[in-house]
């Protein structure tokens, strides 16, 4: 029997048993009886039909679904009658499962959610360590040479591939279309164990220089732009100005995250997918390089069997190997790490992401405990009815059973609110993915997050319902019934309970608030930190020079020069200036500058950031000038350079750096720079560190296609946005300008993760603070009704009003100050974790702790207040008459 | 059931529902009838009992159930014996069979 057919089947029962009721009447007819005498003997042959249909039920097996449904009708008329209650526990509910949702899957999807390749738990990630440098870079990309030699020796990995990722014009010169291009070598078809959907993969003949003029289009690219072109293989594309042949179509699953070399590092966050795959070839003195060029992003499938520890040892030993036989100029110490390529992505994404799941489930917990309390009280009001219930037969576990309905069904409706909930906050949590991983489409709310609302909901209703169930089965009716109700106070385990309950909200509120505040804290330091530079009426553009017409560093700085020139002779402008790394977007290139007369290895040199920049850059961002010069358009062409203060005590302790040469690589065949000026230490790569040591070289020297320009303006500079991108069409059309922006919303973006972490704490840590105070209310105002005899007699006999003040204050507040000092223990336990996300400030701040506390001890005074007053009102008189 | 009337072995009434509809097609009353008769009175089945006991058989698969016409042209649900349920009644019936053996054999043991 289907359930779902109940109601059929039960009609069809009922005129079974009517009709048989008839027959019977008929028969009683026939001994000759009047009609009425005949009705009453019928029924009297037959029974009780409505018991006789509760037992055809139970023969149908219905009778669980059946108690489910009267349990659910039944609890939901209770709740009904307490619309006050049923709406803050249910609404309590909602917030906590449905914020828990949403950031479970917000962390679903970034570290447990499975790439979308073929056993992806298989593909690692490579990286090199170089011993020598590890302050400034712990982990490197890969070089090519060192490369080949992995691919020739190893025995742990199926498959490796080499790839880089870059921005490039596609189609025709004038208005060409940005699309971003992973350059990879043919490995990577077997590594992600992917094949292309139309057409093939790329050749070995392919990866070699000259013949790299091939591409792959990937589904949405083919569709978007070539109208899903079912003939588009062996048809002609234009990338970046040069003619690639399209042999292949990837299939419409095919996604590719987006990937981080030491070229794109922080530059820009690629907010397009990847629209190509063009085959990486590299050029024979690239690949006989044997210290230079550690440029790729290395992925790696690993064999069945070998664990990443094991495979990584195998590569430390084989850069052992390279190691060992480095050319003595070039003597380095390498090893290698090795990452599960999805742990890579997430990165440093991970602390903050387990710190807000940790915090939503403090709420989750604060606002179940709530409801405990607020399920509690009621409990102790039912108990007459339990008591009743229980005197006529109800076996323990329907006691049980109806103490836990009421709280199943406020867990069923809330948790479905909840998922209401997550569903329309999981959309807008998109921008707070990491970059890397946003490339799997839009986020919404999907089964991996319901199943966890579900599970929220039910744990909820367990743990919610699990203490007032306990109460409840233990009732002994005689007892209860026998006391005067008005006598009945409540137990003194219910009320240690109670108590309990409310330190446990103080605790987590506390917590929260204490990390909250921490967050904050360090989020106001941060950006109130001396940066070094200033970002006043400032706007910073991003240009990307397409490689045909500007495929030299000549003819690029040409470009630039020209540009300068217009937009500062622009009304408005102070000063425009170029840069090759914007402020805060990353650190340029790094490289060793090597002192004249100094002859140590390569690797021995110190490393430093260098940045090219033209000669107003320092005034355009207010960098100020220690001593010396700024260069100026004058020098043009000669190699000239700025250095900043850590760099000169540095290289040069103790002596003037000004007129000092250092050189980039051999000294025989590369002009020296000369050091012509000093400028002050800032904050250019991260508002949380002091910049590195950086070398500012003229942008004559080295001009890069993406590169950034700073414009410092007398007005508002949000109306100069359109002024500088037509100055940049006035000298060529083609040329990209993706943004345009205001310096100081750059700097605000920097932190903006930051920002977003500590407004969801914020939002977690009030609404843990209200529950509490919410909680103390109810306790109080619960146990001053229940004691409301008792005071009235503390009166009668003398006691003064403000002591029955006190005394309802101290019953209040003991629990929240045990809960107080928990609560700082658990931040301060948790402090490791916390404390990495802080930026000058330390996780032990006691005023932040003291402020915590106090904030706390505020809500739940101000909770208490209204109790306190009412029994301090009691009228003694009446409270004793009411016996 | 009153006091006269004799307790139903546990299962008895099982075989005495299937036993009645072995000969024909029977409504609810009828059975209750018909067990009346082939027992001499001594069974007297009441709906209370009759009832549960024909749809948890229905759900068992013993017995298969239609709207008819009773002998007076009344509407009425009758029950007819499954394949199922006619298998049912030779296990019972040898059963029951080797149970009444043993009983009788261990009364008139000496």
């Amino acid at each position: 029997m289907r359930w779902w057919q109940t109601r059929k089947r039960d009609a069809d029962l009922e005129r079974e048993l009517r009709s048989d009721l008839e027959l019977e009447e008929e028969e009683q007819r026939d001994n000759g009886l009047s009609p009425d005498e005949v009705r009453r003997a019928a029924y009297r042959a037959f029974g009780n039909t409505t018991l006789i249909r509760e037992h055809v039920h139970e023969a149908w097996g219905w009778a669980p679904i059946e108690r489910l449904l009267q349990d659910a009708r039944y609890a939901l008329r209770q709740l009904w009658r307490s619309p006050g209650f049923s709406i803050v526990a249910m609404m309590t509910l909602a917030v906590g499962i449905g914020a828990t949702t949403a950031i479970f899957t917000l962390v679903y999807d970034v570290m447990l959610r499975p790439l979308p390749f073929a056993q992806p738990d298989r593909i690692v990630t490579i990286e090199e360590k170089v011993a020598e440098w590890s302050n400034l870079y712990p982990t490197l990309p890969v070089s090519a040479n060192h490369f080949t030699f992995w691919q020739q020796h190893n025995k742990s990995f199926d498959s490796m591939a080499l790839m880089q990722q870059f921005s490039v014009p596609l189609g025709a010169p004038g208005h060409p279309l940005q699309v971003e291009a992973l350059s990879a070598t043919p490995g990577i078809f077997s590594v992600l164990q992917v094949q292309p959907a139309l057409g093939r993969t790329f050749t070995v003949d392919e990866a070699q220089r000259g013949h790299e003029h091939v591409a792959i289009l990937t589904y949405d690219l083919w569709r978007e732009q070539f109208g899903g072109d079912p003939g588009i293989l062996g048809k002609t594309i234009s990338l970046d100005g040069f003619p690639y042949s399209v042999i292949g179509v990837m299939p419409q699953s095919f996604h590719m995250p987006s990937i981080q070399t030491m070229d794109t590092l922080g530059t820009t966050n690629h907010p397009l997918p990847i629209g190509v795959l063009v085959p990486l070839t590299f050029s024979k003195e690239r690949l006989a390089e044997e210290m230079g060029d550690l440029n790729y992003f290395g992925l790696a499938r690993l064999k069945t069997g070998i664990s990443v520890a094991v495979a990584n040892e195998e590569l430390n030993a084989l850069q052992h190997t390279i190691s060992a036989n480095l050319p003595a100029d070039e003597k380095a110490t390498l090893s290698a790490a090795i990452t599960p390529f999805q742990e890579k992505l997430v990165g440093s994404n991970r602390k903050p992401l387990m710190v807000l799941l940790a915090a939503v489930m403090g709420l989750l917990l604060v606002g179940c405990v709530n409801v405990t309390n607020l399920l509690l009280s009621r409990a102790v009001s039912q108990k007459r009815q339990m008591a009743v219930a229980a005197a006529l037969g109800a076996s323990r576990a329907e006691l049980v059973r109806m103490a836990i309905r009421e709280t199943a069904v406020l867990a069923v409706l809330g948790g479905g609110l909840g998922v209401l909930l997550a569903a329309c906050i999981v959309p807008s949590m998109q921008r707070y993915l990491p970059p890397a991983l946003d490339f799997r489409g839009a986020l919404h709310l999907d089964w991996a997050g319901v199943g966890c609302a579900f599970l929220l909901a039910t744990l909820a209703t367990l743990a919610a319902g699990a203490a007032p169930a306990s109460m409840v089965s233990r009732t002994a009716p005689q007892e209860v019934l026998h006391n005067d109700s008005r006598l009945a106070s409540e137990s003194p385990r219910s009320r240690r309970a109670r108590r309990a309950l409310v330190a446990i909200e103080a605790a987590v509120s506390v917590a929260l608030v204490l990390m909250t505040g921490l967050l904050t804290a360090s989020l106001v330091k941060l950006m109130a930190v001396d940066r070094g530079f200033t970002t006043e009426r400032t706007i910073a553009a991003t240009v990307e020079l397409p490689s045909e017409g500007y495929h030299d560093r000549q003819h690029r700085a040409e470009f630039y020069r020209d540009v300068l020139q217009r937009l500062n002779r622009l009304p408005g402008v102070e000063h425009a200036a170029f840069t090759s790394v914007l402020p805060l977007t990353g650190g340029g290139w790094g490289d060793m500058a090597r002192i004249s007369g100094d002859s140590r290895p390569v690797t021995q040199l110190p490393l430093e950031n260098f940045r090219s920049v033209s000669p107003q850059y320092f005034s355009a961002i207010n960098l100020p000038l220690i001593a010396g010069r700024f260069f100026s358009e004058s020098d043009w062409g000669k190699n000239l350079a700025l250095v900043s203060q850590k760099t000169a005590s540095s290289l040069w302790p103790g002596k003037d750096p000004i007129g000092q040469q250092f050189s980039r690589g051999d000294p025989a065949t590369e002009k020296p720079f000369t050091v012509v000026g000093v400028v002050s230490d800032a904050r250019t790569v991260s508002l949380a560190k002091p910049d590195p040591m950086l070398i500012y070289v003229p942008y004559w020297y080295r001009v890069e296609p993406m590169a950034g320009l700073v414009i410092r303006t007398r007005q508002d500079p949000s109306e100069m946005a359109d002024m500088v991108r037509q100055t940049i069409w006035s000298v060529d059309r083609g040329v990209p300008v993706p943004t345009v922006r205001t310096l100081s919303g750059m700097v605000a973006d920097s932190v903006a993760n930051q920002r977003f972490e500590k407004d969801l704490l914020l939002f977690f840590a009030v609404s843990a603070l209200l529950l509490a105070g919410l909680g103390v209310y109810g306790v109080l105002t619960y146990s001053v009704a229940q004691r409301y005899r008792e005071i009235g007699l503390r009166l009668a006999l003398g006691a003064q009003r403000p002591s029955v003040y006190w005394l309802v204050l101290r019953d209040g507040l003991l629990p929240v100050a045990i809960g107080a000092v928990a609560g700082v223990a658990l931040a301060f336990g948790s402090a490791r974790v916390v404390g990495s996300l802080l930026f000058q400030i330390s996780p032990y701040d006691p005023v932040l702790s003291i402020g915590a506390v106090g904030v706390l001890l505020a809500v739940c005074i101000s909770a208490c207040l209204l109790p306190a007053w009412r029994a301090a009102a009691v009228d003694p008189m009446r409270a004793l008459r009411t016996e | 059931m009153n006091s006269k009337q004799v307790n139903l072995l546990q299962g008895t009434l099982d075989l005495l529902i299937l036993k009645s509809l072995g000969a024909a097609e029977l409504h609810g009353l009828g059975i209750s009838r018909r067990i009346e008769q082939m027992t001499q009175g001594t069974f007297l089945v009441k709906p209370g009992s009759l009832f549960p006991a024909l749809h948890r058989m229905e759900e068992a698969g013993w017995l298969s159930s239609f709207w008819g016409e009773s002998e007076n042209r009344r509407r009425a649900k009758y029950y007819r014996l499954t394949k199922a349920g006619k298998g049912q009644l030779v296990v019972e019936t040898q059963e029951w069979k080797k149970i009444s053996l043993a009983m009788n054999s261990a009364l008139e043991a000496t």
